[in-house]
């Protein structure tokens, strides 16, 4: 048991991940079409029922299921926790998140009570299963690195972001809603939106910055404070919201805290070693930018509602990341598992996807960045397009992704050299 | 401070990383026969990292910890995995195939610093935690091992 972690087969089979990395998109196209079909005004009310709903559909339908499902590929790898019946517990995982996640929303879609007790069970259950492992697993890492650590803090912050969310959903649930509601809802968001999301794209950006495109390590410093900064940073935040403490100090560390991370990393991608050309550098570099941007938007500008904010961060950060990591971890474990099972006629990473397709499919996502942002400026109009432009831009993502899954399907099937095989 | 298995073998990661980058350079640049020359020298520098830890390191760390089927028997298999890429782009070299050498280098990048990670993460730690003061003779060792 000493070793368990050193072997790549023992991750997920390559189809485990690709499910939850092509469920994202659905959902993504889900959220689009919400614009629609309710009244705009109250999706960027950020405490109204809609933009509850719609929130949801990115933070749980697009980014908590693309983290679980690279997470458990990069668990095993990266720090040498292995799940035990992988298939299971990702099945058991993707379909309660899934289904939940859509009962949920509807449920502040539709002011349906049955939809909201019984998406809120099916997330308690994704969420709870998924960290308790995590945590196990991560827990019982012998030798520790910033990676491992990181994925550590992540992990208990996601355990407080879904606790939070279970006691928020209980309270609509009895309909019994404190004076403190406000307060939990904020605290909420800062363990998902800061811990959850960005302690794990800090650790893993630690990690992948440096080997995807070999680049400068971040300062070791960097590594090992920032996000345990972060973290402490938002326990004070929650707890000065409960208190009545004005938080804007606190802001201005954890803001400061993200625009160095960030400033880091694009240094480091500016300075990288690689000399190709490589697309997926436009999604990252994107990212950071944008998370830079929303972080100065957050301090300095003041805010109507939320909407440009979660536009710039949710989107413009977040969103791009994980399409950026979604176009490169799909080629190469497509690769991979096809080439560690003895097939020897197979595409290059670089062939699974057509790059040019990745371009477009950029150009339009950006776009559409931009005109979710621009409505803010001048007319709510302009958050059609927004909306049009994202359905599309999700779309061509589902396309380009299913391109490489597709192959990697088709040659999977083909005559494997069985007695190569590594199972 | 004495150099440790993780702190040798680690410099020696970076050190392969480094020509690995140069020899892209060379073919981004369409400069071939450059190119072939930065190949062999990072293949020769590659093969000696294999050699050094498949002949000596490894070997200490099975003897020590009985541990023969685990994780070095996985970092070999490895080697031959990343063996396997480097012989293909060999041939894109000579056939001038310039995308395809991008794509399979692209491949053997990801390979390498997958394993370099769980090998600077985990086994190094492991090998330099069991074989304890044996670690720095093992250094030694392998520091004298000649390159093919």
């Amino acid at each position: 048991m000493f070793n368990q972690g050193l072997s790549l087969d023992q991750a997920p089979p390559a189809s485990l991940p690709f499910r939850f990395f092509l469920t994202a998109p659905l959902f993504g196209i889900l959220l689009g079409l919400v614009f629609f079909f309710f009244p705009l005004d109250s999706i960027i009310d950020q405490y109204s029922p809609i933009a509850v709903a719609s929130v949801h559909l990115f933070t749980l339908g697009m980014l908590s299921m693309i983290i679980f499902g690279a997470m458990q590929q990069m668990m095993p790898v990266l720090a040498g926790a292995v799940i035990k019946k992988p298939m299971l517990f990702g099945s058991i995982v993707h379909a309660s998140l899934t289904l939940g996640t859509l009962l949920f929303s509807a449920s502040f879609l539709y002011n349906n009570q049955i939809f909201l007790i019984a998406g809120s069970s099916l997330l308690a259950l994704a969420f709870f299963l998924f960290f308790a492992t995590a945590v196990y697993l991560l827990f019982k890492v012998k030798f520790l690195t910033s990676t491992v650590s990181a994925m550590r803090l992540f992990s208990l912050c996601g355990v407080i972001t879904a606790l939070l969310g279970v006691y928020l959903s209980g309270t609509y649930i009895i309909g019994e809603v404190s004076s403190a509601h406000f307060n939990f809802v904020n605290t909420h968001a800062a363990f998902g939106l800061f811990g959850f999301a960005v302690i794990l794209v800090m650790g893993v950006a630690f990690q992948i910055i440096p080997m995807f495109y070999v680049a400068l390590d971040f300062p070791k410093y960097i590594q090992n404070k920032i996000p345990t900064v972060v973290l402490i940073l938002i326990i004070a935040i929650g707890l000065s919201l409960f208190l009545g403490i004005e938080i804007y100090a606190l802001k201005l560390l954890l803001a400061f805290m993200f625009i160095l991370f960030s400033a880091y990393g694009l240094n480091s991608l500016n300075n990288r070693r690689r000399p190709v050309f490589d697309v997926t550098l436009w999604f990252w570099k994107l990212s950071l930018v944008m998370f830079i941007v929303s972080m100065l938007n957050w301090l300095f500008v003041p805010q109507d509602n939320m909407f440009t904010l979660a536009v710039m961060f949710g989107f413009g950060f977040l969103y791009s990341l994980l399409q950026g990591m979604m176009y490169k971890i799909i080629p190469f474990l497509s690769w991979f598992h096809l080439s560690s099972s003895g097939h020897m006629l197979i595409p290059t990473m670089r062939e699974m996807i057509n790059e040019d397709l990745i371009k477009i499919q950029f150009f339009i996502f950006v776009s559409s960045l931009f005109f979710f942002i621009l409505a803010g400026f001048l007319s709510n109009i302009f958050l059609y397009v927004g909306a049009l432009l994202f359905i599309v831009a999700n779309i061509l993502l589902i396309v380009n992704c299913s391109m490489a899954v597709l192959k990697y399907n088709k040659i999977a099937k083909t005559d494997p050299l069985d007695a190569f095989k590594n199972k | 401070m004495t150099e440790t298995i993780s702190s040798f073998l680690t410099a020696d990661h970076r050190a392969c990383d480094e020509e690995f980058a140069q020899m892209e350079n060379e073919v981004a640049e369409n400069n071939w026969e450059n190119a072939q020359k930065k190949f062999d020298q990072f293949n020769s520098d590659l093969e000696h990292h294999f050699n050094m830890e498949e002949k000596i390191m490894f070997p200490a760390f099975e003897n020590r910890t009985g541990m023969v089927g685990g994780p070095t028997a996985m970092m070999r298999m490895e080697h031959e995995q990343m063996r396997s890429v480097v012989g293909q782009m060999q041939g894109d070299l000579v056939s001038k195939n310039k995308d395809h050498f991008f794509g399979l280098s692209e491949s053997l990048m990801m390979l390498m610093q997958q394993h370099n990670m769980k090998e600077e993460q985990m086994l190094y730690a492991m090998a330099d935690s069991h074989l304890a003061e044996d670690s720095s003779l093992v250094v030694t060792q392998m520091q004298g091992l000649e390159k093919v």
